[in-house]
């Protein structure tokens, strides 16, 4: 049941979902399948629309279902790939899973305002008169400056880490 | 704001493809001839890539969530057991 003030990600997930779903296990997928596609998809129409490229010729369920659609057949040609390449490509991505995660250590560790300033700014999109009221700034200039601030921190902790290597 | 931060948005507008065609002409020169110049960028490039990462999997956790929620809905999750049995 729809709610009125029901996020409008989790009203076009319900409305969405289950026709993705439907198209996946037609294909032969199984739900885990249909919904890790969906995710994909509804991020890259989530993060399309936030920087303002969105292009839709219909409605957005039918961008997601022919979004989940492909990403779902890469997934698939990935996995049948896989088996071949599986021994070489394991201790790479394990060495670089790693060393993301130490980076993001680095992240982390300048604090989680700094880290929600710099999402809203460079993730989604947000301007600086959103950015200074939503985090408490007297203006754009002083939400600018904290932004740049934030970011001098996490270069310099970034800089320190072991696992950066320029 | 002091000459680091002012830097530091220099670099920024340049990273996001932001600087008019002489200033970032005048960056990329800089980028050859001064090389912690070209660190500080590369280090900057990797920041805009982590922030990017962290804020993919917050939304990613965020999806996983309105999945769980969804499914404790008993129309929504019969619909779905419907679909896959």
């Amino acid at each position: 049941m729809t709610t009125p003030m029901e996020d409008p990600i989790i009203q076009l997930y319900r409305d969405s979902f289950p026709d993705v779903a439907r198209m996946i296990r037609r294909k032969g997928g199984t739900l885990e399948e249909a919904k890790d596609a969906f995710h994909d998809a509804l991020l890259i129409y989530m993060e399309k629309e936030k920087a303002g490229r969105l292009q839709l010729h219909s409605s957005p369920k039918a961008y997601l279902l022919g979004t989940a659609r492909i990403c779902w057949l890469r997934a698939r040609e990935a996995t049948v790939a896989l088996p071949e390449a599986f021994d070489a490509a394991e201790p790479a991505d394990a060495g670089m899973e790693e060393r993301e995660q130490s980076l993001r250590a680095s992240l982390v560790s300048s604090g989680k305002k700094c880290l929600e300033l710099l999402k809203a700014f460079y993730y989604d999109h947000c301007s600086m008169q959103d950015i200074a009221a939503r985090f408490g700034f007297n203006g754009t200039r002083s939400a600018t400056v904290q932004k740049y601030k934030c970011l001098e921190k996490v270069r310099k902790e970034i800089k320190t880490n072991k696992a950066y290597a320029p | 704001m002091r000459p680091e931060l002012n830097e530091i948005h220099l670099i920024d507008q340049w990273l996001l493809q932001k600087l008019p065609e002489a200033e970032a002409q005048a960056v990329e020169t800089r980028l050859l001839l001064d090389e912690a110049f070209a660190e500080r960028v590369e280090a900057q490039r990797i920041c805009h890539q982590l922030i990017h990462h962290y804020a993919r999997r917050q939304e990613r956790f965020r999806l996983e969530a309105i999945y769980r929620q969804l499914m404790n809905e008993a129309g929504f999750a019969h619909q779905l057991n419907t679909i896959f049995t």
